[in-house]
């Protein structure tokens, strides 16, 4: 009898592997290690079959292994946290053995060596497929201009630096269906034109890079990747959140110092070793194969106006089911904490939510009828950014929130221009007396400014929007910033 | 040959990949060595200033042996929100050392981390490659058992 174990990293901190070994001695016991659907509170959730599709046990202990067969499972469309939800990105996370090619198919891939490079382009243009690493910018543009640039040379590379803290998507991705981010890297290869692909990952996914290098072996082995098509390379960064940061990422996957490349030229025209590169999120990559399965237009017909397809959220922080959530855009923020996220937990009252990680901003209970998609989130005075959505309760000291934002800018800035670099650093400091109820009128009024400056002559999204989560906490809570020792 | 001598051998490419160099000289030795530092860029065919702008620059590189093990506790924003600061101060207390310190023994090394991917089971913290969730001040005292050795 097949039993399934996620084998993610998340699954695994809550005692996966120990689920495993201890089911393993059931006699007639078929342990398959998958990766997680993302339902993280029900980790470790361990799976069989049954007629009428898989169902599931909760939270697992290794010591109920024994007689957990005796109990009946929970069919998986019975819990509301995954059958509410419209998965197409994360279709395989949690249910197959990541690393089985030829359950993965690769049937994306085999349809587009049948279609001409422009074409495929035409898809995604028609797909509306907008970046999700960040900065939202439409992948079929980009790939329409490194395809037009003539060059012997040019490379796609995945940006899996994945740094904004409350997010993960990208980790699932990669250690729950590997071979989809290969797939779309393969595709859009094809489609401009380069024979030659990097993975960046963050040295913090020690697990997302170990199956990304397996799955990589296994789809040259099966003639998915190979000398003539496609050749794929996986690199691992060295702790840097500006590394995150397309041309950053490029100096660092040449070697170099991770630091901000001015823009223009862009990557599309002039990126890694000065050749056309196209630089997409993981997931942006991972989004591909359905979107040339499907069509483009299946792709535009869900989500919002502007912001077309699915997000993958993830809910992090102080709330009760914590998880990725993969729905159409559209959904209120609201619904996203308490619909899917169950509200916070016992003794916690809501106060504060950050969206977009330490670039994006801090709302608070008013703001929660945002909905999410892209232009909403700008228009409330914030970015979707990489679809983190952390919650913060009663407890939190809003100073203290502010203060851990430009530490972490301070921390992290690459140090080219000065805005960021000396800005973060002044504007900490100011923080650092706030919290000890010392700043006065007139730091506040400097904080002000500094993030003004960072705002308007930072040379990278780094210092631009780093003072925005500083920013949105004064607005809505600077009450806090008047308690005086 | 030396070990050193031995992974620069390997890393001698066209062009030459200052960071990956670094990576797997600290694989092999546990730290990257100022000393080291001309004959990597030597290697190379780079300057050591080339060298040096880049070890300085990466969080992961260090240039000084650090404990048996490493534990990098996160200070990401989903860890902050489920008490991540408790945790830490309970972890320095056990330690007896600072974030970006060693202890003593030389048993562990503590850094801080701005997310594991973890942060459902917030607040969390790596050691060596294993990545732990609900790192709470009561957990602590178990969890560094496991890694006395
Ligand atoms: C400071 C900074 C950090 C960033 N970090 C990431 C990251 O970790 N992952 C990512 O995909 N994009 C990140 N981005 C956005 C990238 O620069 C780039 O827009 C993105 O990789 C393009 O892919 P997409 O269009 O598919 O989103 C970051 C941007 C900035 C300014
Ligand atoms: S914020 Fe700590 S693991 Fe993500």
């Amino acid at each position: 009898m097949k039993l399934y174990v996620p084998h993610d990293t998340t699954a695994v901190a809550a005692g996966a592997n120990r689920v495993a070994d201890a089911l393993r001695k059931l006699p007639g016991a078929e342990i398959v290690r998958t990766g997680s659907r993302g339902a993280f509170f029900l980790e470790p959730l361990v799976e069989v079959d049954t007629p009428a599709g898989r169902a599931a046990y909760a939270n697992v202990q290794p010591k109920q292994a024994a007689t957990l067969l005796k109990k009946k499972p929970t069919p998986i469309a019975q819990i509301p946290f995954l059958a509410q939800q419209t998965r197409f990105t994360f279709a395989n996370a949690g249910i197959t053995d990541p690393l089985d090619v030829k359950a993965y198919g690769f049937s994306a891939l085999d349809k587009a060596r049948g279609m001409g490079p422009q074409k495929l382009i035409d898809e995604v243009k028609t797909a509306q497929l907008r970046g999700r690493g960040g900065a939202a910018f439409p992948a079929g543009i980009k790939w329409q201009t490194t395809k037009d640039v003539q060059s012997p040379v040019k490379y796609v590379v995945a940006n899996a630096d994945e740094g904004d803290p409350g997010t993960y998507s990208d980790r699932m991705i990669m250690e729950g269906d590997p071979f989809r981010l290969i797939e779309g890297m393969a595709i859009c290869a094809r489609a401009v034109g380069a024979k030659k692909g990097y993975v960046y990952i963050r040295s913090e996914y020690p697990a997302a890079i170990r199956r990304m290098r397996a799955a990589a072996v296994r789809a040259l082995e099966a003639g998915m990747l190979g000398p003539e098509s496609f050749e794929l390379e996986i690199f691992i960064g060295a702790g840097a959140y500006i590394c995150g940061e397309e041309t950053a990422l490029l100096e660092s996957l040449e070697g170099k110092r991770g630091m901000v490349r001015p823009k223009p030229p862009f990557p599309a025209i002039e990126g890694l070793y000065g050749k056309p590169t196209v630089v997409n999120n993981v997931v942006t990559f991972a989004t591909v194969p359905d979107i040339i399965l499907r069509g483009g237009a299946w792709h535009a017909s869900m989500g919002t106006e502007k912001s077309k397809g699915t997000m993958p959220l993830q809910l992090a922080g102080c709330i009760k089911q914590a998880g990725l959530v993969e729905v159409p855009f559209g959904l209120t923020l609201e619904e996203a904490i308490y619909a899917f996220g169950g509200g916070l937990p016992k003794g916690s009252r809501f106060k504060a939510v950050q969206v977009g990680g330490p670039l994006g901003s801090v709302f608070p209970e008013a703001l929660l009828k945002t909905r999410i998609c892209f232009d909403e989130f700008i228009k409330a005075g914030g970015i979707l950014g990489h679809g983190g959505i952390v919650v913060f309760d009663q407890r939190t000291d809003m100073r203290v929130l502010a203060r851990h934002y430009m530490e972490f800018t301070a921390d992290e800035s690459c140090g080219k221009c000065t805005p960021c670099r000396v800005g973060s650093t002044r504007a900490k400091e100011i923080l650092d007396a706030a919290v000890k109820g010392e700043a006065t009128d007139e730091d506040y009024a400097l904080l002000n400014e500094l993030g003004d400056t960072m705002k308007s002559t930072s040379l990278c999204a780094l210092g631009g929007l780093a003072p925005e989560p500083v920013r949105t906490i004064m607005q809505y809570f600077g009450k806090e910033f008047q308690k005086r020792r | 040959m030396p070990p050193l001598a031995q992974v620069l051998e390997r890393c001698a490419t066209t062009p030459p990949n200052i960071l990956a160099t670094l990576q797997k000289v600290q694989a092999t030795l546990g730290y990257v060595p100022h000393t080291a530092v001309p004959e990597i860029a030597h290697a190379l065919g780079v300057t050591d200033s080339d060298v040096a702008g880049v070890l300085s620059f990466y969080h992961d590189l260090r240039t000084e042996p650090p404990g048996k093990h490493t534990i990098r506790f996160c200070l990401g924003e989903s860890c902050l929100a489920a008490g991540a600061e408790k945790s830490l101060a309970a972890i320095e207390k056990k330690l007896g050392c600072e974030l970006g310190e060693t202890t003593k023994d030389k048993r562990f090394t503590l850094e801080k981390v701005y997310c594991l991917g973890n942060c459902a089971l917030s607040p969390c913290a790596m050691i060596g490659e294993d990545v732990h969730g609900r790192v709470l001040p009561k957990t602590l005292a178990d969890l560094l058992k496991e890694y006395k050795k």
